[in-house]
């Protein structure tokens, strides 16, 4: 009985780690025109890693669920930036998951350091 | 006696303007010498990436030091990687955290007890500027 109990929870968790966004439809409305004006790529780059000015992030290689944080609070108006609360504004959850999936996977120089 | 307040008058301005304009001029030096960070926020202040090393480090590496860390109040997620993050990105985070505009209690009373020459340093330590 507890060993089902254990396979279950690890199933579960298993589960909750895989729920992700789609990586390839990230990448797509990274770039994509329509739906945030001029897109994510403008600003940072398409995979993230070219930010066009020193106030912008790298994305590239952030934790997935850190992104869908950021990129939700901008959205709900927790955190402030004019540019950012324009470009989340239309974007939906599964949108902002995708997207996350999408910078989260690709390379940069963002690492752990002590 | 007119004339001498006015003639007083006359030179208090003129040599406050002077040094006004010697002010500027040494400036305008100050921010040529600098190049470091580049960041156009902190103009003053060349980050010192050894000092932030040495003396102030302590506080940040216990959430952003351990690969995988997570938050755990109010949420839960990963805490962000800032190494090799924008300088100048990561001076703004602090201010917002400092100032109240971005919210998260802990980043808050860390950066609260950060100067700006603090944050200079801890930008110039873990921070990379894309080209």
């Amino acid at each position: 009985m507890t060993r089902i109990v254990f396979a279950l929870l690890a199933l579960a968790l298993a589960g909750s780690v895989q729920a992700r966004g789609n990586a390839a439809n990230g990448k797509e409305l990274a770039k994509a025109e329509g739906k945030a004006s001029k897109g994510c790529a403008a600003c940072h780059g398409e995979q993230g890693t070219k930010p066009s000015l020193p106030d912008q992030p790298v994305l590239a290689g952030q934790h997935y669920d850190y992104l869908v944080r950021a990129l939700t609070d901008y959205k709900n108006g927790r955190r402030n930036n004019a540019i950012m609360k324009g470009m989340s504004a239309a974007l939906s959850k599964q949108d902002i998951e995708d997207l996350a999936a999408w910078f989260a996977s690709q390379k940069s120089n963002l690492h752990d350091q002590r | 006696m007119a004339r001498f307040l006015f003639s007083v008058v006359l030179g208090v301005m003129l040599a406050s303007g002077a040094f006004a304009q010697e002010k500027k001029a040494r400036k305008k030096a100050a921010a040529k010498q600098e190049q470091v960070a580049a960041a156009p926020q902190a103009q003053e202040i060349v980050g010192d990436a050894k000092a932030a090393h040495d003396r102030k480090i302590a506080m940040c590496i216990g959430c952003h030091g351990i690969p995988g860390y997570k938050t755990a109040f109010p949420d839960v997620y990963h805490v962000p990687k800032i190494a090799g993050q924008q300088p100048v990105y990561i001076i703004n985070a602090l201010k917002a955290y400092k100032s109240g505009e971005r919210s998260h209690p802990s980043m808050r009373g860390i950066a609260a007890s950060l100067t700006d020459q603090d944050m200079a340093d801890l930008a110039a330590y873990y921070g990379t500027p894309v080209k």
